[in-house]
């Protein structure tokens, strides 16, 4: 029997597929769009997002453990969902791979500016290949690994306790606030990931706690990004908040222990495993696409073609600028997907319900 | 092994040669320790023709030497901006120089009177530059202070280092790094400081504090009184203080007060439409005093009380006078903009001309003194 994915596990995946490496300019783009004391406005992303994943247990509830790929089967004709498999595997391919990309090119800011980024793109990208081809489980269990080598980050805000200023975050709210729809797929686009479970359903236990850890996994994530947020904007004056381009990695540079300082590098580096779960975890539901297109492939060669694929096309953009683009186009439609694809589902399955009701046995008690 | 895994291996060992590409080798290093800005003596004294022109930088740099223990690199040039004069320095010297140790930067008084943003965010951008590296105004030229060896002092630049740090400690200069100048500077609710030094013969030895509007020098606090401003700016814990208590009407009196804990709280009181602002400063000082010369005696409850009260008299009165000086000034260095801005609406603030209303504003100071103790020694009256 293959092993079932334990609630708690799933909890650690979702938190490490949704915190990334946006962590370290989501401060300053909180700033920019939402203005003074923007840091607030966290809970009502983060209330989308629970309010997408609710969406999405009620999926879970209605399909009882099929998989998506098999509801949509069973409603619509095979040569209808193929172009939707194709359309989720290129998006999915794309999100993780501008994730890794975009992780290379702010890594080079600080340490091997001129090598070429690709060549450090493909380390990340074998090591994301190693991790897809040994399957979910194995996924999971590496996730619940590298989550307890950077949950303990967070405690280096303790540091700030000293330095932190109440009187910093003054008393104006969302003032100086501009292009909140563009900068809210930007904020939102860092709770992404979630939407992931969908693909986990005939993976997981089946037990009541699945969508709860799915939302103590989104609670975490708000918690983190909250307090990480709440320091940036306690510690640095609002204006210098707005010009700092990654304020984290400033405030990891400004810690100073007895016995080291500039740490910044060392725990960007760390960083590179939250990232990494990122671009497994986009990785490899492409791969899961791909295997419903192309059943009696080997999947170790479709995930290969997958990463080579991917690689090939972060190459093209180069700078920062672009992939910030690149990735804030893909953002929206990954949110389209989160909130469209359960609608999809849930009205599939109830369709299918409604078919299957004549046969229903009343009598049975 | 598989067909698949000996590709894997092999991509592996390609991508772990890459470190072959930025290579960085310690022995080819040059570390620059400390920075000094200053303009070029040769156009200060030009014209003031030319002087309309872009003025061209001093620039120096210092790395230590590994060799022994005081000798060092020093090198100079000249040019319009900071990093074009790192070129320069660059060809001046067979290492390859890093910024990832630099301590201190040195602003002379006359750059730092033109404004020194520009050169603080060339810093700030760099990402190999520690947030924390101190930014330091020299009263003089600071090429000059930094490029003379101390023979009795370690190398210059650490010298300068330790010692700021030795004395931000006990609060005789603020803490001032990148960091904070940048954070002070580009907040509207208060004026940027940073400590001074000078050259006095053999030695390096504190100036005062200077104060800023916007990020150009105007006026600086002299060191007697550097730690009256501390308590003025935020809390603290250590520090010194020497109070001469002919100040508040008793001659030949002194009293050192010392292992001092601060605290200051702000309130203000605003009346937009009146344009009438009013700061209350609260101030709590404790400490122990283990030196007083005077007529009183420090081991009687008494004269204890009074001692305590003409403390918190020397502070309020020397306090007060800071406050009016940089109102005449105009400068917020103690950030009492910070303190109206969050009395008023957004609008208000935005619409409030804060440099023109300052000065304006009325500030007293309420200072509550705590002797803890008066060392482990009495003196029996007889």
């Amino acid at each position: 029997m293959r092993e079932k994915l334990h609630p708690f596990h799933i909890g650690i995946l979702i938190y490490m597929t949704q915190a990334g490496v946006v962590i370290f300019s989501l401060p300053r783009v909180i700033a920019e769009h939402l203005g003074y004391n923007g840091w607030i406005s966290l809970i009502i992303y983060y209330g989308i997002a629970a309010i997408n994943i609710t969406l999405i247990s009620l999926v879970y509830r209605l399909a009882d453990g099929k998989s998506i790929f098999q509801i949509m089967e069973d409603a619509i004709p095979k040569i209808v969902v193929l172009p939707l498999y194709i359309f989720l595997l290129s998006v999915w391919t794309l999100v993780g791979c501008m994730s890794a990309k975009r992780y290379i090119i702010i890594y080079q800011i600080f340490v091997f500016p001129t090598t070429h980024p690709m060549l450090l793109k493909l380390l990340v990208d074998v090591l994301a290949f190693l991790l897809i081809i040994k399957g979910i489980y194995n996924i999971t269990k590496a996730a619940t690994l590298f989550f307890w080598l950077v949950i303990w980050t967070i405690f280096l805000l303790l540091f700030f306790v000293h330095d932190f200023q109440w009187v910093n975050l003054t008393t104006f709210y969302f003032h100086e606030s501009s292009d909140i729809v563009t900068g809210s797929f930007r904020i939102f686009t860092a709770f992404l990931g979630y939407e992931l479970i969908l693909l986990l359903f005939p993976y997981a236990e089946k037990r009541k706690g699945v969508m709860k850890a799915v939302h103590i996994g989104n609670l975490l994530t708000f918690i983190t990004y909250t307090l990480v947020c709440l320091v940036c904007f306690g510690f640095y004056s609002f204006d210098q908040l707005k010009r700092m381009k990654f304020p984290m990695i400033d405030l990891l540079a400004y810690i100073e222990l007895p016995f080291v300082e500039r740490i910044e590098n060392l725990i960007f580096s760390i960083f590179l495993f939250t990232s990494l779960m990122g671009i497994v975890m986009y990785n490899w539901a492409a791969v899961e696409a791909a295997q419903r297109i192309l059943p009696k492939a080997n999947v170790k060669w479709l995930s290969a073609i997958i990463v080579g694929l991917a690689f090939a096309v972060s190459w093209i953009p180069n700078v920062l600028v672009e992939v910030d683009a690149w990735l804030r186009f893909l953002g929206q439609i990954e949110v389209g997907i989160a909130f469209g694809l359960p609608l999809l589902l849930i009205m599939l399955l109830l369709l299918q319900k409604r078919r299957e009701e004549p046969w229903i046995d009343y009598n049975e008690p | 092994m598989d067909r698949l895994q000996r590709a894997v291996m092999l991509l592996l060992i390609i991508s772990v040669l890459t470190g072959c590409g930025d290579q960085r080798i310690l022995e080819k290093l040059g570390f620059t320790q400390t920075t000094s800005y200053d303009l070029d003596p040769n156009q200060e004294q030009a014209s003031n023709d030319e002087k309309q022109e872009q003025q061209k930088l001093l620039v120096s740099v210092t790395i230590p030497r590994t060799s022994d223990e005081t000798s060092r690199e020093l090198i100079t040039a000249t040019a319009y901006t900071s990093k074009e004069a790192k070129l320069k320095l660059q060809s001046q010297t067979e290492f390859r120089m890093v910024s990832g140790q630099l301590r201190n930067t040195l602003f002379g008084l006359s750059l730092a009177k033109q404004g020194i943003w520009e050169h603080i965010d060339t810093l700030v951008r760099d990402s190999s530059i520690s947030p924390r590296v101190r930014v330091t105004i020299v009263n003089g030229s600071a090429h000059e202070l930094l490029a003379k060896d101390y023979s009795q002092h370690y190398r210059t630049g650490q010298y300068i280092d330790r010692m700021l740090e030795k004395e931000a400690i006990s609060q005789t200069i603020p803490e001032v790094s990148l960091y904070q100048f940048t954070k002070d500077f580009l907040d509207d609710g208060i004026d940027a400081v940073a400590p001074v030094i000078k050259q006095i013969n053999d030695h390096v030895a504190i100036d005062g504090v200077a104060l800023f509007q916007d990020d150009r020098y105007v006026t600086k606090i002299e060191p007697d009184q550097a730690i009256i401003f501390a308590i003025l700016r935020g809390k603290f814990k250590n520090g010194e203080m020497s109070v001469d208590m002919s100040e508040v009407g008793r001659s030949n009196e002194h009293i050192m007060f010392t292992s001092l804990i601060s605290n200051r709280k702000i309130k203000v009181k605003a009346s937009p439409e009146a344009q009438r602002y009013y700061a209350d400063i609260s101030i709590d000082v404790s400490g122990s005093v283990l030196e007083y010369t005077g007529k009183l005696s420090i081991d009687n409850e008494e004269h204890q009380k009074q001692i305590e009260k003409t403390i918190e008299e020397y502070i309020k009165l020397k306090g007060e006078e800071l406050i009016a000086m940089m109102q005449k000034n105009n400068v917020d260095s103690i950030g009492l903009g910070k303190y109206v801005r969050n009395k008023l609406s957004y609008e208000q603030w935005k619409n409030l001309n804060w440099r023109k209303v300052y000065p304006t504003i009325e500030v007293t100071c309420n200072v509550h003194v705590r002797i803890k103790d008066y060392g482990k020694f009495v003196n029996v009256e007889q």
